[in-house]
C-alpha cells in the first residue's frame, strides 16, 4: 500500500509545473555556478603559483632571520573542493589594508548557498499543500474511505516527495561535477568523494527537514493559501533571520574586550612600559654591581672602557658582571611585561572563543546554519580547517625555527664569526616550506557530526509532529 | 472608481490571514533588526571612544556612522584604525573579526530586511490579485459593471501598495523615532534626509515587486502556479543574480587577492630595511617602501574599481542590486565611500611620511590629525546612485506597464 502511495506522489509531482520549474532552475544554476567557480578556482591556483615564484626569488636574495617571520607565513593553497563550496575562503580580510569588500555586500554563490536557499524553498513549494491540497481536491476523503491508514499516507507522502526532489537535485549536482571534473587541472581525490557523499547526505537531511515543515504546516491549515503563507513565514525565520541574528545576539550575551584596545594595550606593555621597567631594574642591578665592584664608579668614555677591558683583568670581570646583570634586568623586564601581555591576549582569545561558540550554538537552531556548518567543515573550508591550518603551522614553525634556523646560523658563524646573523641575507630557498594537507575525513566528520545530529533530531521531531497533526486532521 | 477598488483591496487585506502574517513579520523583523544593529553601533561607538587617537598620533580613524544602523554595509571596514608607520600602514580591525560566525551570514540590517524579506512580502501581496478574482468569479462581475481595466489594475495596485507601505512606514518611523531617544546616536539633519531618501527607494523597490506579483498573476491561470513562478523569480533577482554577477565579473577582471598584496608589501619593506642596513641610508629606503606601496595600491585600486564597475553593471539586471548599491552609498557605507576613505588614508600617509622619517632623527613627532569628510549627496548621486534610482523607477514603470498590457489581454472567463 505504502508503495502505491509513494508511486502516486512521485507521478503527481513529476508532471506538475512546480516540479519542472524547480528542476530546470536548479539544473541551470548548479551548472552555471560550477562553471564560474571552476574558473575562479583555476585563477586562484595560477595566482598561488605566481606567489610561490615571487617568494622563491625573495628567499634567494633577501631572506634574513630577523624578519623572516613576516615573509614565511603559512598560506593555504586553493583546494579542489572550492569549486563546489567556498566556505570561509572568501577574501574578506579586515586585518589588511586592502580588504576585499565585495563579498561583504554580495556573498558568493556556491553549492551551500544553492541548497540552503533555493532547494529548501523548492521543498516547501512541493510540500506546502501536501495535506490541505488533497483535502481541497476531495481526494483525501476517498483515500481514507478506502481503508488506508493515516500513517501510511503521511509516510508515503514524505517518502515520495523527498524522492522527487532528491532526484533532480542529485542530477544537477552530477552535471555540475561533470563540468568540474572535465577540467584537466582539477584533481578530485578519494577523500573528496567521501566528503561530497557526506555533504549530499546532509543535503538530503536538510531537504527532508523542509519537506516535513511543509507537510506539518499543511496538516495544520485548512486551506493551501494560508498554508503557503505560514510556510514562507517559517522559512524566512529559519533561513534568513535566525542565522544572521546569532552572532549579534551572542555578542550581547557574551561580550569580548575591544580588539583594537587590547592590541594597543599589549603594544604599550611590550614597548614603553617594558622600557620603563627595564631601565628601573637595570639601574637597581647596577647599584648592586657598583657596591660589589667599586672600580666601575669611574666615568670613562667608550674607547677608554674598551682599552681598560683589554688591559685590566679585574676591571674586565667587573665589566662583564655589570653586563650580565644588565642583561638579566632586561630579560626580567621582558618576562614580566610579556606575562602581563599574555594575560590580556589569553583573556581576549578565551572570550572570543566563548562568543564564537555561543553564536554557533544559537545559529544551530536553524537547519540552514546546520547545513552550512556541515558542508564547510566536510569540505575543509570551515572553522575546523582553520584550526587544522593552525596545527600544521605549529609543526612547520618548530621545524623552521628550532631545526633549520640554528643550523643555518651555525653554518654562517663557521664561515664568518663576526657576521650579524640576524641581518645578513642568506639563501633560504632550501628552507622547509609550509605544506598544506587537508585533514583526514575522520577529523572533518568529527567537526560536522553535531550539525548532522541536529538535523536528524529535527526530522524525527517534525515527523512526529506532522503525524500527530495529520491524525487529528479533519478531512471534511 | 479607482479609489473604490483601492478601498475594497485594503479592507479585504485587513481581514486576511496573509495580512496578519505579513504584519507580524514586518514588525518583528524591522524592530529586531534596528534593535540589534543599534546595540552593535553603540558597542562600536564605545570602542571608538576608547581607541580614539590622542592629538599628535599618526592614526587615521573615523567614527562609526549612525546610518550603519540601517545600512551596515562596509562600516566595519571603514572604522578600522589605520596607523601610519615608516614601513607601511598598520591596520587594526574591531570586534567582529574575532567572531568567525559573522563571516558566515550577512548582517541583518534594515536594508537586508527590506531587500530580502519585504520584497518577498510585496510579492505575496501581488501573487493572486488577478487569478484569485477570476477563480472566485468576482473579476467578471467587476468588469461586467463596465469599469475600465486600467482603473481596476490601478485600484488594485494602489490598494495593495498602501496596505504594504503604510504599516511598513509606521513601523520604521516608530522604531527610528525610538532610536532618536538615545543620546549616543545623533543623526544630523542631512542624515535624516538621507534616511528619508532610503525609505523612498525602499518604497520604489517594494512597488516593483508588487507590480511583478500582479504581472505574473495575470500571466498565469492559477494562483498556485503564480506563486511558484514568483518565488523562483524572487530568488533569482534577490540572491542569485547579484551573487553570481560578482563572481562572474571576477572572471573578466583579474584582481590580485588580499593575500598576494600583503605578501608583496611584507617582501618590500623587509627587503628595503635589509638593504638600508648595508648602505646606512635608512631614509632613502623608507621612501622606496612608501612609494612602492603607493604604486601597488594604485595598481590594485584601478583594477578593483574596474571589477566593482563591471560587477555593478552585471548586477543591475536585478533591481535588488541597484537598490542595495544606491542605498548603501547614500547611507555612506557603500563600496565607493570605503575606497575613497582608503584613498584619503594613503594621501594622509604621504603627507606625513616626511615627518615620520624625521621623527627617527629628532625623537617623538607630532602629526596633524586625520580628517575625513564623507561625500556629499550630489557627489554620491553623480557617482552612480542617481542612475540606480532612475533604474529602479524604470523597473517600476516597466513592470506596471507589462502588467497593464497583460491584464488588457487577460481572458476573464
Amino acid at each position: 500500500m505504502l508503495k502505491s502511495i509513494i508511486a502516486k506522489e512521485i507521478r503527481a509531482n513529476i508532471l506538475s509545473f512546480r516540479f519542472l520549474a524547480s528542476f530546470a532552475l536548479l539544473f541551470v544554476i548548479v551548472t552555471v555556478t560550477s562553471l564560474v567557480l571552476t574558473g575562479d578556482y583555476l585563477r586562484r591556483q595560477d595566482e598561488y603559483s605566481q606567489r610561490q615564484a615571487d617568494l622563491g626569488v625573495y628567499l634567494k636574495n633577501y631572506a634574513h632571520f630577523n624578519r623572516i617571520g613576516n615573509i614565511l607565513q603559512p598560506a593555504q593553497p586553493p583546494i579542489p573542493f572550492q569549486t563546489l563550496v567556498r566556505g570561509l575562503t572568501a577574501e574578506v580580510n579586515l586585518e589588511q589594508f586592502n580588504d576585499d569588500p565585495l563579498p561583504v555586500i554580495f556573498p558568493l554563490i556556491d553549492l551551500t548557498f544553492i541548497v540552503t536557499i533555493l532547494v529548501s524553498l523548492m521543498a516547501l513549494i512541493l510540500s506546502y499543500d501536501a495535506v490541505s491540497g488533497e483535502k481541497e481536491d476531495g481526494t483525501l476523503k476517498l483515500m481514507l474511505a478506502n481503508g488506508m491508514s493515516r500513517s501510511h499516507i503521511i509516510l508515503g507522502k514524505f517518502a515520495g516527495g523527498l524522492l522527487t526532489l532528491l532526484v533532480p537535485f542529485l542530477l544537477s549536482v552530477a552535471a555540475g561535477m561533470l563540468i568540474i571534473l572535465l577540467h584537466p587541472r582539477v584533481t578530485w581525490s578519494g577523500a573528496d568523494w567521501g566528503a561530497l557523499g557526506l555533504i549530499l547526505l546532509g543535503a538530503a537531511l536538510y531537504i527532508a527537514v523542509f519537506y516535513l515543515i511543509g507537510i506539518l504546516i499543511s496538516s495544520v491549515h485548512r486551506s493551501s493559501s494560508s498554508s503557503i503563507m505560514t510556510s514562507l513565514f517559517v522559512w524566512v525565520l529559519l533561513v534568513l533571520v535566525v542565522p544572521n541574528l546569532s552572532p549579534y545576539v551572542a555578542s550581547f550575551l557574551s561580550p569580548t574586550p575591544s580588539r583594537i584596545k587590547v592590541a594597543r594595550e599589549v603594544g604599550r606593555l611590550y614597548d614603553t612600559d617594558r622600557d620603563d621597567l627595564g631601565r628601573k631594574l637595570a639601574a637597581e642591578s647596577r647599584r648592586e654591581v657598583l657596591r660589589q665592584y667599586p672600580v666601575l664608579e669611574e666615568r670613562l668614555t667608550e674607547d677608554e672602557v674598551k682599552k681598560r677591558v683589554a688591559e685590566d683583568p679585574e676591571y674586565r670581570t667587573a665589566y662583564e658582571a655589570a653586563r650580565a646583570a644588565n642583561q638579566k634586568a632586561w630579560d626580567e623586564a621582558n618576562r614580566i611585561q610579556g606575562a602581563k601581555g599574555k594575560v590580556l591576549e589569553d583573556d581576549l582569545r578565551q572570550k572570543e572563543e566563548a562568543q564564537t561558540g555561543l553564536a554557533r550554538s544559537i545559529s544551530m537552531a536553524s537547519p540552514m546554519a546546520d547545513f552550512t556548518y556541515l558542508a564547510t567543515e566536510l569540505s575543509s573550508t570551515g572553522m575546523q580547517n582553520m584550526l587544522h591550518v593552525g596545527r600544521l603551522a605549529g609543526v612547520w614553525n618548530r621545524v623552521f625555527y628550532s631545526e633549520y634556523q640554528p643550523r643555518k646560523i651555525a653554518d654562517l658563524k663557521a664561515k664568518d664569526p663576526t657576521a650579524d646573523v640576524w641581518n645578513t641575507a642568506i639563501d633560504m630557498t632550501d628552507s622547509p616550506r609550509f605544506r598544506y594537507t587537508e585533514e583526514g575525513l575522520g577529523g572533518r566528520m568529527g567537526a560536522a557530526w553535531g550539525a548532522f545530529a541536529v538535523l536528524a533530531v529535527y526530522i524525527v521531531a517534525l515527523f512526529a509532529a506532522a503525524y500527530m497533526a495529520f491524525i487529528r486532521y479533519d478531512v471534511r | 472608481m479607482t479609489w473604490t477598488i483601492a478601498r475594497k483591496e485594503i479592507l479585504s487585506n485587513l481581514l486576511s490571514y496573509k495580512f496578519f502574517i505579513v504584519l507580524l513579520l514586518m514588525v518583528l523583523l524591522v524592530a529586531t533588526s534596528l534593535f540589534i544593529m543599534h546595540r552593535d553601533f553603540r558597542q562600536r561607538m564605545d570602542d571608538y571612544q576608547v581607541v580614539r587617537p590622542k592629538p599628535g598620533d599618526p592614526i587615521a580613524l573615523v567614527a562609526p556612522n549612525p546610518m550603519s544602523i540601517f545600512a551596515k554595509g562596509l562600516d566595519d571596514a571603514m572604522t578600522r584604525s589605520f596607523e601610519v608607520r615608516a614601513i607601511g600602514i598598520d591596520v587594526r580591525a574591531g570586534q567582529s573579526s574575532g567572531n568567525i560566525i559573522y563571516s558566515y551570514f550577512p548582517a541583518p540590517d534594515f536594508l537586508y530586511v527590506v531587500r530580502v524579506v519585504l520584497s518577498l512580502v510585496a510579492l505575496l501581496f501581488g501573487f493572486d490579485q488577478v487569478s484569485r478574482e477570476r477563480e472566485q468569479g468576482t473579476l467578471k462581475l467587476v468588469l461586467g459593471s463596465s469599469v475600465s481595466r486600467a482603473k481596476v489594475l490601478a485600484g488594485k495596485w494602489i490598494g495593495n501598495f498602501l496596505s504594504l507601505a503604510v504599516p511598513f512606514l509606521l513601523v520604521t518611523l516608530l522604531a527610528s523615532a525610538l532610536l532618536m531617544f538615545d543620546s549616543n546616536v545623533q543623526f544630523s539633519a542631512g542624515q535624516l534626509g538621507r534616511l528619508a531618501f532610503i525609505l523612498v527607494l525602499s518604497l520604489f523597490y517594494l512597488g516593483f515587486f508588487l507590480s511583478l506579483g500582479i504581472l505574473v498573476s495575470t500571466l498565469t491561470k492559477r494562483a498556485a502556479t503564480s506563486v511558484v513562478v514568483l518565488l523562483f523569480a524572487w530568488s533569482l533577482l534577490v540572491f542569485i543574480i547579484p551573487n553570481l554577477g560578482t563572481l562572474l565579473a571576477r572572471q573578466f577582471v583579474s584582481v590580485p587577492s588580499v593575500r598576494a598584496l600583503t605578501e608583496k608589501r611584507q617582501q618590500t619593506w623587509t627587503r628595503e630595511i635589509l638593504l638600508s642596513l648595508k648602505d646606512r641610508d635608512w631614509e632613502k629606503h623608507v621612501r622606496t617602501i612608501s612609494s612602492e606601496n603607493d604604486q601597488l595600491e594604485q595598481d590594485y585600486r584601478l583594477k578593483f574599481e574596474r571589477l566593482v564597475r563591471l560587477s555593478q553593471n552585471i548586477n543591475r539586471i536585478s533591481p535588488a542590486a541597484s537598490f542595495l548599491d544606491a542605498s548603501s552609498e547614500i547611507a555612506g557605507t557603500g563600496i565607493g565611500e570605503e575606497s575613497r576613505l582608503k584613498q584619503e588614508v594613503v594621501r594622509y600617509k604621504d603627507s606625513i611620511i616626511d615627518k615620520i622619517i624625521a621623527a627617527r632623527r629628532d625623537g617623538d613627532g607630532q602629526y596633524p590629525a586625520f580628517t575625513y569628510a564623507p561625500r556629499s549627496l550630489p557627489e554620491i548621486f553623480a557617482g552612480g546612485a542617481l542612475f540606480d534610482t532612475a533604474w529602479l523607477i524604470f523597473f517600476n514603470i516597466l513592470s506596471f506597464a507589462l502588467a497593464y498590457v497583460a491584464f488588457i489581454r487577460y481572458d476573464v472567463r
